[in-house]
């Protein structure tokens, strides 16, 4: 993602259904948009937006994914008794969900959740991947030891080429997670990312707010505030050898 | 007397003072029941009251100020204990559901007109007295007094000099602003906000304050010169004379200006044979026949004052004054409007909906899931405002087509008590968002809806309005906020009506009322019960929320 490309890529932005689901299959779903939802996507796309104005509608859209994102879990009907004394005919969601959350940008995601369930487990996956080859590694891994048998919300809000989701839900099923039971919670997403995929885990579902060619990729930075503005970068050479020297990870 | 009009002119008059003295406060406010509610800080506004009616123009020769003005830090019960212990409120004891403002547009939620009574008659023939009775025993709760002393004309240096030595006659039609009169009452009449000025007698001109005043189901309009100007006459709707014997009223006279206001015998007896006498014979008496009533002796007349009541009443029953039964069951099974915009059905959604219509479930819990579920309203809310395209760079090098919000002038309006609820969520949606708030309570004899209270933000013209409150059952109360809204000159199309749950009644209600207003909810639910409540409901969603339910709960 290094270099200057300034094409004008805004346009190619895929929001209608039909043609999602003819894409990527019936398991993708993106974030019924509207103007709010647009300009939540504008201004955290937005260079010139500050931190904290980005933190603020970046938790805004975080809240309304996750909302969605547990539209997508399993409940049963049932039959409740209103103050007024009338039935009400509702519906209730199974026990046994958690979340995962891959370090560090999916941290950022954790907060919403909780304000939408309050006492959910989370665990956590720290992927690191390799500046040179892209490679992703896994680091560390702790989830709730029942893992196998819960839902999981897999949450990661960027995907540029989809590595670092393919080595967590790896990391996943090898604590015997069923791979229908992973719903992942994704709010920039990039159409190569989403065809890794759905192709790899056809069963998972997918749920973002939006299928771009350009990821933005400076959210954790931004999100938490370790843009490096102390080092002096001239060149995208220097840049490069900075980011491999700290191995840092542009997410 | 001057007294007694000053203390019922408070609940009866709806009216609060803006002050530009203190332009910190940007706030405009409205005191309904302002002897009622305990709110230091609006009891301090409230509390510096001259009311423009009182000071009567012969007090000219006086140094002294017509009535010294109480000071800010006064403390209200202690006017609050007087007013209720004078006999305008009597009836009632009741606290807070004694000073509401009743529905003033009829079911359509369009403005009803007013019923306006003019009171014409000599000075200090008792022309207050009889409007306070009348008000005692109308027993509407609302009624706006204007009185002709405000609009008395700013004098100049000249006639100032004439006035301090008894020499300005303030019993001439030219000593009246008739021009800001009109348009008063005009204002008055459409039930819009209207600043009548506060005529100071000491300087004769106006004071910088003015008197925020709203038309009421009924207005009384009293003066020396009521039926002077025609068009004045035209707006009143019922004209009557008070028609005192001349003796009786130069003795009132010099009571009033000798032991009330430490005037002497002869300046008072001078004013009144060179200005005042010959004003009545010239100029009021003639008024006497425009009247429809003409009240002999005054306030004392029992009779009169009965017969007048009854009309008032008649009067006002064929204006549609009576709303909720109405607004309840009307347009069952139409079409949905399509100002209303119901969110997308979701399972968490409906998920939400069972916990908190599920009457086992616990407070905490309940509050919980009405957040969340408040959360997402308001998010789909404000997705209902404009936006205009725009185009911006991105971190990563390109451009990016986007969307932003159209204007910024966005503000909340919350439906006291459990509109209140929504308030954090639009707080934590809307970065700096001003936020007003409207006291709207049902009167429980009735079962009408009555405006208490309402804090609004300046300019409130210029937003859009996210009105909130947490249900909607007949829309009586949404009914009336966004009628205050409108009031205030806010567009119909600027305002939201937000809401948990609504019944489809309401709905209709509200929408055919106010096409332009979008109305948004999280559900709608078919019917209403005896009790106006939401069928199946959610139950009193602020009892609830606030944990105010009454303690024994019927399983």
């Amino acid at each position: 993602m290094g270099s200057a490309d300034t094409t004008t890529v805004g346009k190619k932005l895929i929001s209608d259904n039909n043609d999602t689901v003819e894409e990527y299959g019936p398991n993708l779903k993106i974030l019924p948009s509207n103007d709010q939802v647009k300009e939540l996507q504008t201004i955290l796309r937005d260079k010139n937006t500050t931190r904290s104005d980005f933190k603020f509608y970046a938790d805004r859209l975080i809240r309304l994914v996750i909302e969605e994102s547990l539209n997508q879990l399993p409940f049963s009907k049932c039959v409740v008794t209103t103050p007024t004394g009338a039935k009400y005919k509702g519906l209730k969601y199974q026990k046994g969900n958690c979340g995962v959350s891959i370090v560090r940008s999916g941290e950022a995601m954790e907060q919403g959740l909780r304000d939408c369930c309050r006492s959910i487990r989370i665990g956590k996956i720290l992927v690191e991947s390799n500046a040179d080859t892209h490679e992703a590694r896994v680091v560390y891994a702790k989830f709730p030891d029942d893992i196998s048998e819960r839902k999981v919300l897999l949450m990661y809000p960027i995907m540029s080429t989809g590595n670092t989701v393919i080595k967590a839900i790896a990391v996943l099923k090898e604590h015997n997670v069923q791979e229908e039971n992973i719903i992942l919670s994704n709010l920039f997403c990039t159409p190569i990312a989403a065809k890794t995929l759905v192709t790899a885990f056809p069963k998972m579902k997918i749920l973002t707010s939006e299928i771009h060619y350009v990821a933005p990729n400076n959210f954790g930075q931004k999100y938490f505030g370790t843009e490096y503005h102390g080092v002096e970068v001239t060149s995208n050479v220097q840049k490069t050898n900075f980011a491999r020297r700290y191995s840092y990870d542009s997410d | 007397m001057a007294a007694k009009v000053q203390q019922f002119d408070l609940p009866s008059s709806a009216s609060s003072e803006s002050d530009d003295a203190e332009p910190c406060l940007e706030d405009r406010e409205v005191f309904f029941a302002d002897e009622q509610l305990e709110d230091i800080d609006h009891n301090r506004r409230s509390d510096g009251t001259p009311t423009p009616q009182s000071p009567r123009p012969p007090s000219t020769g006086s140094q002294k100020s017509p009535r010294s003005r109480r000071q800010r830090t006064t403390s209200m019960s202690q006017s609050s204990k007087k007013t209720s212990a004078e006999s305008i409120l009597r009836s009632k004891t009741r606290t807070i559901y004694t000073a509401g403002r009743p529905p003033w547009y009829n079911s359509a939620g369009q403005q009803v007109e007013p019923f306006v009574i003019g009171i014409c008659g000599g000075s200090a023939s008792g022309k207050t007295t009889v409007a306070t009775k009348i008000i005692e025993s109308l027993d509407v709760p609302w009624v706006t007094l204007l009185s002709m002393d405000s609009f008395y004309k700013v004098l100049n240096e000249k006639q100032h000099e004439m006035a301090a030595h008894n020499e300005y006659n303030f019993d001439h039609p030219d000593a009246f602003d008739f021009e800001l009169l009109k348009s008063t009452l005009q204002r008055l009449k459409e039930g819009r906000k209207v600043e009548v000025p506060i005529y100071n007698f000491v300087t004769h001109r106006r004071e910088n304050r003015t008197k925020t005043m709203y038309g009421a189901n009924v207005i009384i309009f009293e003066g020396i010169l009521t039926f002077y100007n025609v068009d004045v006459l035209k707006m009143c709707d019922m004209k009557v004379f008070v028609d005192t014997d001349a003796d009786v009223r130069l003795a009132r006279r010099l009571h009033r200006d000798i032991s009330q206001r430490g005037r002497d015998l002869e300046g008072v007896l001078k004013q009144y044979s060179t200005m005042v006498k010959p004003a009545f014979f010239y100029y009021i008496a003639p008024l006497m026949v425009h009247a429809d009533i003409i009240v002999p002796r005054g306030g004392d007349n029992e009779v009169a004052i009965e017969l007048i009541v009854q009309h008032v009443h008649t009067q006002l029953q064929l204006r549609g004054f009576k709303l909720r039964e109405k607004l309840a069951h009307s347009y069952s099974g139409q079409p949905l409007p399509s100002s209303l915009y119901l969110l997308p059905d979701t399972p968490q959604i409906k998920g939400l909906h069972t916990f908190i219509r599920n009457k086992y479930t616990y407070r905490d819990e309940f509050i919980f899931y009405s957040k969340r579920l408040i959360r997402l309203v308001i998010e789909y809310a404000l997705s209902l405002l404009p936006f205009k395209e725009i185009v911006v760079e991105t971190s990563q090098g390109g451009v990016y087509h986007g969307k932003r919000g159209a204007t910024d002038k966005i503000c909340g309006v919350s439906i006291l008590r459990a509109g209140e609820t929504m308030e954090q969520a639009v707080c934590d949606v809307c970065k700096d968002i001003r936020i007003g708030k409207i006291l709207i309570q049902t009167n429980l004899q009735t079962g009408e809806p009555e405006l208490y209270y309402l804090r609004l933000p300046k300019d409130i013209k210029d937003y859009r309005v996210i009105l909130m409150d947490a249900t909607v059952a007949t829309g009586a109360a949404a009914m009336m906020a966004i009628r205050v809204l409108l009031d205030h000159d806010v567009a119909e199309d600027n305002i939201l009506l937000v809401s948990l749950l609504m019944a489809e009644s309401g709905v209709h209600t509200i929408a055919y009322a106010f096409p332009q207003v979008k109305i948004v909810t999280s559900a709608l639910d078919p019917e209403i019960n005896e009790r106006f409540y939401v069928l199946p409901g959610i139950g009193n969603f602020g009892d609830r929320y606030f944990g105010t339910e009454p303690s024994s709960i019927d399983d």
